[in-house]
């Protein structure tokens, strides 16, 4: 078992002695800031260093480290002249990062140098290698960071997940962020009064308002789920193997799980959503309870059936 | 942990400065923190320390110490152990690590560690308020990486089937990594969060990755283009309401009225589905039997309901 506290620990002790060395002497509190080191951590990273060295441990073997006044001061340690490669993760970590950021539409040239860099020390072919795509609109996610940084109310025409409606309305944005591989912005939808998630790729068209918003103390941390209210359609639906992957796609409620087919309870604010999800899924799901949903699939299928007659 | 970290200093030194390759004998009776241990204590100390070494990012190499490969030492390259320095200048540094922070990756900022290697964080403005999640981090995923760039062959199992795979690339689409690679059937793409029993192979650079390999080609196609029906060219017709939102998902210049468009279809089922997705607001308009796959389907979906409410 190793614990993922020393090699914290260690990593950040071979990397310190490098900077330090290379400097001869370093500022305390730089070197607090830029490690992410309390006095105290510092104090007795210094004071490890200072009992190891080279075999025979004595006085002249041992590293030396120390504290003086507000320097860190480093010697006898020219074996850690460098800090140690990165990890596969390490690697994989910072590069995704950069693309993702660059992704974004928000990266600077700065960014892009420092990825391009990055990837050629890594690995020659990097840039082909490994993608993080995680945009739709680059252009709407800067206009909307933006709005959120300036409180400026932001007018959208935007296409609802799901019920797939299509509706006008003015949000107060307070974050953009990214996950499950979509970039959202939430804030306080003025349509609906209360808080809601967007998704920025479909957004269709948005206008930056000159009128201001007061962004609330605590804005809750950004993330995407579905929260059911008592006013949600809630049916019950069996899904073959071959339509699992709406457990990935939709927030559901796995029931229970089997060889053969998996129960889930899905919760929507109408019944438009889960109709069309069974529409698209065919033989593959069975709705098991859920009469006002089983209507609006009757009422959308015969539709269809009419076009294509 | 204190005993640890001091120990796993001294063996780190002892192997970075002795000229030759060094037994584990030799470990035990020099460095400090060895000695006075039971055999198995030994033994089962300097595993966890070599395992400590390896996840930082240390080449510790195990070599033959004469030609008849009886006796084995252990050896760190002080070439190959220094990070390669990429240069960066101090802007560069200071947009990885503001990247590096806004990106999540497992629960944890993706880019920590790495910052810390690279000289440490950078003071600068953030780029509130914006932040993404890449997702769980998976354990594989670094390892898979380093096999890509390493260019180690891997195994593992898919869905109870055994895969030996040539890693190509690693891609992040739609919140889910996905490993692309060389197997005996062709190129394949696999989900990460699904890949179980990874073994990564022990010789470096054991197969050729094609000239012009491009991941972000691989991932770039729509799901029903990456099918094995032979191609049919589908005409389908999107009313004015979702025109727009169709275009965008099929990377058209988005109309201000209906749209009429002809896409390639490779895996029919998908494509259905997607146009189903558009509720009565789309209508597959050739080939009629293009049309008959979709109306099979809704005819599905209406005996299904039909048969759990009656």
């Amino acid at each position: 078992m190793t614990s993922a506290r020393t090699v914290t620990r260690l990593s950040r002790i071979l990397t310190l002695i490098p900077y330090v060395l290379d400097r001869q002497s370093a500022d305390v509190d730089e070197i607090m800031e830029r490690f992410g080191y309390t006095q105290e951590q510092l104090t007795r990273d210094l004071n490890t260093i200072f009992v190891c060295g080279l075999p025979g441990y004595g006085p002249g073997d041992l590293m030396e480290a120390y504290m003086d006044e507000d320097e860190v001061i480093i010697d006898a340690a020219d074996f850690f002249a460098k800090a140690p490669r990165l990890t596969p993760s390490e690697a994989l970590g910072l590069l995704a990062a950069g693309m993702t950021v660059i992704g974004s539409g928000e990266g600077s040239p700065a960014l892009e140098s420092a990825v391009s860099k990055l990837s050629k020390v890594v690995m020659p072919d990097a840039g082909t290698s490994l993608t993080v795509d995680v945009l739709d609109q680059t252009r709407n996610i800067g206009v909307l960071r933006d709005a959120a940084a300036d409180r400026s109310v932001v007018r959208i025409v935007y296409r609802s997940v799901g019920k797939e409606e299509t509706t006008e309305r003015e949000i107060e944005p307070w974050s953009v962020f990214a996950t499950l591989g979509r970039w959202y912005v939430l804030g306080h939808c003025r349509l609906v009064v209360g808080q809601r998630t967007f998704r920025v790729d479909r957004i269709k068209e948005l206008e930056v308002l000159d009128e201001t918003f007061v962004r609330p103390e605590a804005v809750p941390e950004p993330g995407v789920g579905y929260s059911p209210s008592k006013d949600d359609v809630t049916c019950l639906i069996d899904l073959d193997p071959a339509a699992r992957w709406v457990l990935e796609y939709y927030p559901v409620e796995v029931v229970r799980e089997s060889k053969g087919a998996t129960r889930i309870r899905f919760h929507s604010p109408d019944a438009e959503v889960p109709a069309r999800l069974l529409l698209r899924l065919g033989a593959d799901a069975r709705l098991v309870e859920g009469s006002e949903v089983a209507s609006r699939v009757d009422e959308i299928g015969r539709a269809l059936l009419s076009r294509y007659q | 942990m204190q005993n640890v970290v001091e120990r796993v200093l001294n063996l780190l030194i002892y192997l970075l400065e002795s000229p030759n390759p060094v037994t584990s004998n030799d470990i035990r009776n020099t460095v400090h923190g060895y000695a006075d241990q039971s055999d198995e204590a030994f033994h089962r100390m300097f595993e966890r320390d070599k395992q400590v070494l390896r996840r930082l990012g240390v080449p510790l190499k195990l070599e033959a110490l004469d030609v008849w490969e009886i006796d084995e030492g252990y050896t760190v390259d002080p070439e190959e152990y220094a990070i390669p320095d990429p240069k960066l200048s101090q802007e560069e540094r200071l947009a990885l690590s503001v990247a590096g922070r806004l990106v999540r990756l497992g629960g944890t900022e993706a880019g920590a560690g790495a910052i810390i290697k690279l000289g440490g964080m950078e003071r600068g403005d953030g780029l509130e308020p914006l932040g993404a999640d890449l997702g769980e981090g998976v354990e594989v995923l670094g390892e898979l990486f380093g096999a890509v760039t390493e260019r180690r062959k891997v195994e593992f199992d898919y869905r109870g089937h055994v895969r030996p795979v040539e890693p190509y690339g690693i891609a992040h689409r739609r919140g889910h990594w996905y490993l692309v690679g060389n197997t005996p059937d062709g190129e394949r793409m696999y989900r990460v969060d699904r890949i179980r029993d990874l073994t990564v192979g022990e010789t470096r650079d054991a197969f050729t990755k094609p000239k012009g390999f491009d991941i972000r080609a691989v991932v770039d196609s729509q799901p029903w283009e990456a099918g094995t029906d032979p191609e049919i060219e589908t005409t389908v017709r999107f009313d004015a309401e979702v025109s727009w939102w169709a275009a965008r998902s099929l990377g058209l210049p988005e109309p201000t009225d209906e749209l009429t468009t002809t896409v390639a279809v490779a895996n029919r089922d998908a494509f259905v589905g997607w146009v189903l997705s558009f509720g009565a607001a789309a209508e597959v308009m050739a080939p009629q039997e293009m049309r008959d796959a979709v109306a099979a389907r809704v005819g599905e979906a209406l005996e299904q309901s039909g048969r759990s409410t009656s």
